[in-house]
């Protein structure tokens, strides 16, 4: 082809390549405007290139390469371990190889986006590893998975390039922790295995609370010990209830196995389901996080470094939604049914409207920001617990443009924290006069984070309460929780006008204000993706909705047969497991082989080493170490 | 002709891009290279974009098929699954019909006066390229509005509209008031939002379609029942017994379309500015004088007329909704109209004459006259953004002097006017005519009346379906509006002739005219919104002759003037002279079934306009008498003899007073206690309670670890002492063998064993004397039986201490019993083997209570 032919086709992004290049005015650095051009011009592309195209879904079943989710993950932990290998002194050494190692990722994770996400898993790796209690490394991603592993790859590199901008001091260390960081989220998002899950998700605390505790504001110290303790807690129920589940399991079928698909397949009586449902979505709801277990969310935000704070927003909390999805819906199905108008009443009342209302009256912007995360969570929370194919697109949309905007105005209020070292809402007013660029760019963010259509907040918004509306789960309340969730949309609105009015408007009296430089070309750079992002979610949402329906679908369905059947199954005392046909072979793809015999006996009582009948045949490497499995 | 035809296809028009396309374009390019490209530049690109919509849209209006729609879809947005799981494609779609048609023509056509006269009174503000990027923002939005295919896409310029007057109401943000007003005016159209969203959900889950089509071939399917209380799981289980009042004997329902209707409605009167949210309205006209009349009069503000006409199939349904909506219209236009009286700021009375003009919309589709409504929406376009522009010709004259912003908009720094701006005041009359209701020259006389006559002679049809009962208008309703609307009518042709003469004629006021007088220096425009001014002497200040505006500005004020004479024989309905109405009358068709005239009114269509001309005489002549002759004299003494009441209308009835000790209070004190909550209670006990309690029993903890012998021989002493306890004391306790108690009624007792114990089974009847070594003990029952059992123990010290059992074998049947109505059949005397459900065992035995 041509360089003509490439220009014809290619014509929309190489304008607005070009557009974005010329669009700052004054001197910016050439390097930045190839940036933003080259940024611009790629979101077109991308647009263009994920363009959903009738009738060709089905066609051309492309290679998986098993090991790309190993590479995903590989690359940021061994990328760590190499960064202690480059000398402190090498600061732009450092910072650059983290910014490569983060930016490759997010190029190879594009990858996923070439295989048309039929229902099921995709990019399935298993290999065995403690294969005397059947833990094995087990990643896959499905319509789900992928568009959170997407925004983690993306968030990634700008909240590197974001620290880069404020933090001088230990960067070594900062990107080591950035690193491990985003290996852990990663792999957090891919793993099958409930104890490789386990794993990430307690690695994953560790660099946050060292970046909270290193690179912290004030009260950095107790801020990073709230955030510990509090998600430690909850890791420990959920800790218990997994390895509950998985001796359940191994009681039933003589196997041990930590398989999230073998242990779907698992009933517990019906005392135990609840608990061990309590156990695993109070570990997720101090993650997101749910009214009342919030606290720790505002006080880590405020002390954590603008890069910490991106990440946090963006990508941690949604792991605690991704983790409801998955594994409390998936393997509490009952519980989560019949629970669901209550919890759905603490997401609206709890999060939406009482997150909104304690926003509106904080001081301090990036408070304010973190209890919009409540809020805006609510609504994720709402979507999932109401369980309608809208509701739980509406809510994966919801997580990724909660990421994006919040990311955004992390990032914003970062920069305007370089300046002024006060985040305190009372310290500003008028600086609009002094900083038109930044200004435009936080009132963009603003209305994307409140939700006006055009922007990515609106669809999200929208499909979880029309979800709502036409819920099931909810029943007699769908109604009354439609009216509730609506009404977050008008105190969205005043809590973030109220503080862009009184930061940016009226007349600009403090000094210290009247000499504040606008955005400069590093930040501008660090903020146009986000920025992009919020349109291109906004108005083309079905690129991402087409690509996650059919495993939303899966899962719908799955959850509707399985809760139905956990509800006739369950009894008061025993545990059970569901026959194999319950499921879709697509789910089951890789589940360690234990679902061979006919009928799900009720087997004896507790500690009974006699159930091994139930031969478990050997496959996957899966060692059905019976008799000494202890 | 033919060849656009087939040019553009009816289905795939994609003129209908061309429309949309170029003013988002001219907003892109203004807000994004508006500084490079120059006063001039953006001036061209803003007009430029507005002018090619504007032909376009004739274009399209011409192309417009009799029945039918010319659509487009651009783009699959979303998808959404229904009720049934049908899954409810949601496209970025748009199609024109005589309605959205002549909404665009009115909106790129007024829209590029309005541009035309924005590019002179704005010249001299350094905002200009931001001002214009606003503006064709905001006519992309209101166009999406208009032409939108769904619902969705509706609501995609009605957010969008929404926030362009959020950025030009605040767009001199240096004050806090602007940016306050802005503020208030997008929360309050929020609310309206909210409104519109549950009705969405509620279109969605009964229709199953966002789409206009859908929704109007489907709207029958909302005649079912809502239960609206109670809500949630209410019911007397549920709720302690002193809420039981709450609970109704009935559930209360309304009609699906009932609720839909007020839903939508309330969106409505967000956007266009009803009771109870038309407070925002009055506040917006703190942004320039020309969004005010682009948005605040011509457009934006109908856009609820315009819904509820588009979603007439769903209110004809509903007479209940409709009479809020019309009684709603009439409340409010009465209540702006009476505030309008003794405003003093030109702009302000403006305001509260198109909220009340907005009423008189209201009544007209809340009647079932969805166009006659829609005639006033497009008459008004013209005669409120003439006047407005004509209000901004004044101030822009005053401004020369006057520099503060609410200074130059007082009527009381005017006067005298029509020497020296002939064409402002010329239109403005015949504006003022308009609105008033000139019989046949002004078109707010047959746009108006035809809404009058409609109110008088309705008669509201139920649409019947089974297992509903409707509510109906009482007859005196319709009758009440029409008199309601007449009063409104005297006190509109009051006010805007009040400001007529009070800004035109008598004495000019605003300083002592110095021909020979020159700015002093520094160039002065208006870009000094918000500065401080220190020209502001106080008493009397000498300035220029004030001039009559440049061309840019009188154009646009000659022709919509023009169009307010001509708009009315578009409409002109008693006349038989009414080509719109024809062109409309396809698009309400179906929804005119409903609506019928009441018997008896069909020689009244004349006579019944006299009160609408004595209504205008009334007011013309009224205002002139008190203003002209007599220069303002009675009002001054009205103020003084009811100095309260007058304070109280000026003061407009202080409803925004009411609603920030209400429910602006109440949901502030809520947010306060909420904030405190958060930070006391639910940290308080999540987070410091536990910290304080681990820390608690850590210092416990502590205290014994001394490190003294003493204490550590204490402890082990007080231990030993326990364990000798422990070991005095005798404990009776006993495993309930009962496997073989419905069978053979034998229940096995067997007791814990323990250091020297005997033991003794009391048994009522058989008492046994001597304590012995055996643990065992069998218990024999009938069926139906009751015994206790009694356990002594006693140990080596000789202390004692029982235990009763109750043991009961059931007779016959499970329950036969104790609930003889339970089952209808009679249960077989005996169960075979042992099959009692191990649930109850535990309730057939149970131990009484230690010792």
């Amino acid at each position: 082809m041509s360089p003509f032919d490439l220009v014809i086709k290619y014509w929309l992004a190489l304008a607005a390549g070009i557009v974005a290049g010329i669009l700052p005015r004054g001197e910016f650095p050439a390097r930045r405007r190839v940036a933003l051009g080259l940024i611009t011009a790629l979101t077109v592309l991308s647009v263009q290139w994920l363009w959903p195209v009738e009738g060709a879904a089905a066609e051309a079943t492309a290679d998986e390469w098993p090991h790309l989710l190993n590479v995903l993950i590989g690359m940021p932990i061994l990328g760590a371990v190499g960064v202690l290998f480059i000398p402190r002194q090498m600061l732009s050494l450092v910072r650059g190889f983290t910014l490569v190692v983060l930016g490759v990722g997010f190029v190879v994770s594009l990858a996923l986006l070439t295989v048309p996400m039929t229902p099921g898993w995709h990019f399935q790796f298993i290999k065995d590893w403690i294969p005397s209690l059947g833990i094995r490394w087990h990643v896959a991603v499905d319509g789900i998975s992928l568009w959170l592993i997407l925004l983690t790859t993306f968030i990634g590199p700008i909240a590197a390039y974001a620290s880069f901008g404020s933090i001088k001091t230990q960067v070594k260390e900062l990107c080591f922790c950035l690193l491990l960081l985003q290996g852990a989220m990663l792999g957090a998002f891919v793993a099958l295995d409930l104890f490789l899950f386990f794993v990430f998700w307690e690695l994953m605390l560790v660099p946050m609370y060292v970046m909270i505790g290193i690179w912290g504001g004030a009260e950095k110290i107790k801020a990073a010990l709230k955030l510990f303790i509090y998600t430690m807690t909850g890791s420990m129920l959920m800790l218990a209830a997994m390895v509950y589940l998985a001796w359940t399991h191994q009681r039933l079928t003589g196997v041990w196995s930590f398989d999230y698909l073998a242990l779907s397949q698992v009933v517990l009586s019906r005392p135990a389901q609840m608990m061990c449902f309590w156990a695993f979505s109070i570990a997720f709801f101090i993650k997101v996080p749910m009214w009342p277990v919030h606290t720790w969310l505002p006080d880590a935000h405020v002390q954590a470094p603008t890069g910490g704070s991106i990440i946090l927003a963006a990508v941690m909390l949604k792991i605690g939604t991704y983790a409801y999805l998955r594994f409390s819906m998936g393997l509490f199905p009952g519980p989560a049914s019949s629970l669901a108008a209550n919890l759905a009443g603490v997401a609206i009342l709890g999060g939406i409207i009482y997150g909104a209302l304690v926003a509106w009256k904080q001081a301090d912007v990036k408070r304010l920001v973190a209890y919009s995360s409540v809020a805006h969570l609510g609504f994720v929370m709402l979507g999932l617990f109401g369980v309608t194919p809208t509701g739980i697109q509406g809510a994966v949309l919801q997580m990724v443009n909660h990421g994006i905007s919040t990311g955004a105005l992390f990032l914003l209020v970062g920069v305007i924290y370089d300046r002024r070292h006060t985040r305190l809402i009372s310290e500003f007013g008028g600086i609009a006069k002094v900083m038109p660029i930044y200004t435009a760019l936080f009132v963009l963010v603003t209305f994307s984070s409140i939700g006006v259509p055009g922007t990515n907040g609106f669809v999200g918004e929208f499909m979880i309460i029309m979800g709502t509306f036409t819920s099931e789960r909810l029943g007699t309340f769908a109604g009354i929780h439609t009216i509730g969730a609506s009404a977050g949309v008008i105190l969205a609105a005043v809590y973030m006008l109220s503080a862009v009015q009184r930061v940016f408007f009226g007349p600009l009296t403090h000094p210290k204000n009247k000499g504040l430089s606008d955005i400069s070309p590093r930040e501008m750079v660090a903020i146009a993706p986000l920025v992009l992002m919020i349109f291109v979610l906004g108005m083309f949402p079905s690129i991402f909705l087409d690509r996650m329906k059919d495993s939303v679908a899966m899962a719908y369905d799955q959850f509707k047969t399985v809760s139905g059947q956990a509800i006739l199954f369950a009894d008061e005392q025993q545990a059970k497991l569901l026959p194999a046909d319950t499921f879709s072979p697509a789910f089951l793809k890789g589940a360690p082989g234990v679902k061979e015999e006919g009928e799900p006996e009720a087997p004896p009582e507790a500690g009974d080493e006699g159930v091994q009948g139930a031969a478990p045949t050997r496959r996957d490497g899966v060692l059905a170490d019976r008799g000494g499995d202890r | 002709m033919e060849a656009l035809r087939t040019l553009f296809p009816a289905s795939d028009f994609t003129l209908l891009a061309a429309i949309l396309a170029l003013p988002a374009l001219g907003a892109l390019v203004n807000g994004l290279f508006g500084k490079r490209l120059g006063k001039e530049g953006v001036r061209l690109m803003a007009l430029a974009a507005l002018g090619g919509s504007f032909l376009a849209s004739v274009l399209t209006y011409l192309l417009l098929p009799a029945e039918g729609k010319l659509t487009w879809t651009a783009w699959r947005w979303i998808s959404i699954q229904g009720r049934m799981g049908q899954s409810i494609p949601i496209d970025v779609a748009f199609s024109v019909d005589a309605l959205s048609g002549t909404m665009m023509l009115v909106i790129t056509g007024v829209g590029f006066l309005i541009h035309l006269y924005s590019s002179e009174y704005m010249k001299n503000d350094p905002g200009f390229h931001r001002f214009f990027a606003y503006l064709n923002l905001f006519c992309f939005a209101m166009l999406t509005l208009v032409m939108g295919d769904n619902l969705a896409m509706l609501f995609v310029g009605w957010e969008g509209v929404g926030l362009c007057s959020y950025l030009l109401i605040g767009f001199w943000y240096g004050e806090d008031k602007n940016a306050a007003a802005g503020k208030k005016a997008f929360i309050v159209n929020r609310i309206g939002d909210f409104g519109l969203l549950v009705a969405m959900a509620l279109i969605v889950y009964y229709v199953g379609t966002l789409r206009f089509d859908g929704i109007q071939s489907g709207a029958s399917s909302l005649l079912q029942n809502v239960k609206i209380w109670p809500i949630g799981n209410m019911s007397s289980g549920t709720l302690p017994g002193f809420l039981h009042f709450l609970l109704p004997e009935q559930p209360v329902t309304i009609l699906a379309a009932t609720a839909v209707g007020l839903m939508v409605f309330l969106g409505c009167a967000g956007k266009s500015a009803q009771i109870p949210l038309y407070i925002w309205l009055p506040d917006a006209m703190a942004g320039p004088t020309p969004v005010s009349a682009l948005i605040h009069a011509a457009t934006m503000v109908t856009a609820g007329v315009y819904l509820v006409a588009r979603l007439s199939a769903v209110f004809v349904l509903s007479p209940a909704a409709l009479a809020v909506v019309a009684v709603t219209g009439a409340l409010t236009a009465l209540l702006a109209a009476t505030i309008g009286l003794f405003q003093n700021d030109l702009k302000k009375v403006l305001a509260y004459s198109t909220v009340s003009q907005l009423g008189y919309m209201f009544i007209g589709v809340g009647v079932g006259a969805f166009a006659a409504g829609f005639f006033h929406v497009f008459t008004h376009a013209f005669f409120k953004a003439c006047l407005f522009l004509g209000a901004g010709s004044v101030i822009h004259a005053i401004h020369v002097r006057i520099h503060d912003t609410d200074r130059s908009q007082d009527m009381g720094n005017m006067g005298g006017l029509k020497a020296y701006m002939p064409i402002t005041r010329w239109t403005y009359l015949i504006a003022c005519f308009a609105i008033a209701g000139l019989p046949i020259l002004g078109s707010g006389f047959w746009s108006k009346d035809e809404i009058l006559w409609k109110a008088f002679t309705v008669d509201i049809m139920a649409v019947s379906a089974p297992g509903v009962s409707q509510w109906m208008w009482p007859s005196w309703l319709g009758r009440a509006i029409y008199w309601a609307g007449v009063t409104g009518a005297v006190f509109t042709s009051f006010y805007m002739f009040r400001s007529y003469f009070r800004t035109f004629h008598g004495e000019f006021r605003g300083w002592k005219i110095d021909p020979t007088w020159k700015d002093p220096g520094h160039g002065h425009g208006h870009d000094d919104h918000g500065h401080d001014d220190h020209h502001e002497e106080h008493g009397e200040i000498t300035g220029p002759v004030p001039h009559e505006s440049p061309l840019p500005m009188t154009i646009p004020l000659m022709v919509l003037a023009a169009f307010s004479i001509g708009a009315g024989f578009l409409v002109a309905e008693p006349i038989h002279v009414a080509p719109l109405a024809h062109k409309l009358e396809p698009v309400f068709a179906l929804s005119s079934r409903a609506i019928r005239q009441r018997e008896g009114t069909e020689g009244l269509l004349f006579p019944m306009m006299l009160p609408g001309i004595a209504a205008f005489l009334a007011g013309t002549v009224g205002a002139m008498v008190v203003y002209q002759n007599r220069r303002g004299e009675p009002e001054r003494r009205f103020a003084t003899m009811f100095p309260r009441l007058h304070r109280l209308i000026y003061d407009k009835w202080r409803i925004d007073e009411l609603y920030d000790a209400t429910v602006v209070g109440m949901v502030d004190a809520l947010a306060d206690i909420f904030t405190i909550a958060d930070k006391w209670i639910v940290d308080g006990i999540l987070a410091k309670f536990t910290a304080a309690l681990v820390g608690f029993f850590g210092t416990v903890l502590r205290a014994f670890q001394t490190g003294r012998v003493q204490v550590y021989a204490a402890a082990m002493v007080l231990g030993l002492v326990g364990v000798g306890w422990f070991m005095v004391k005798p404990h009776a306790d006993a495993t309930v063998n009962d496997e073989a108690l419905r069978r053979s009624g034998e229940v096995k007792l067997s007791a814990a064993p323990g250091l020297g114990y005997s033991y003794r089974w009391d048994t009522p009847g058989v008492s046994e004397t001597t304590f012995a070594k055996t643990t065992e003990h069998t218990v024999k029952l009938d069926p139906g039986e009751t015994k206790d059992v009694t356990l002594r123990v006693r140990n080596a010290w000789g202390s004692e201490s029982s235990e009763t059992f109750t043991l009961t074998r059931p007779a016959g049947g499970r329950r036969g019993a104790t609930e003889p109505g339970a089952l209808p059949a009679p249960q077989p005397p005996t169960l075979p083997t042992g099959t009692i459900p191990a649930e109850r065992i535990p309730d057939l035995i149970q131990p009484k209570g230690l010792q």
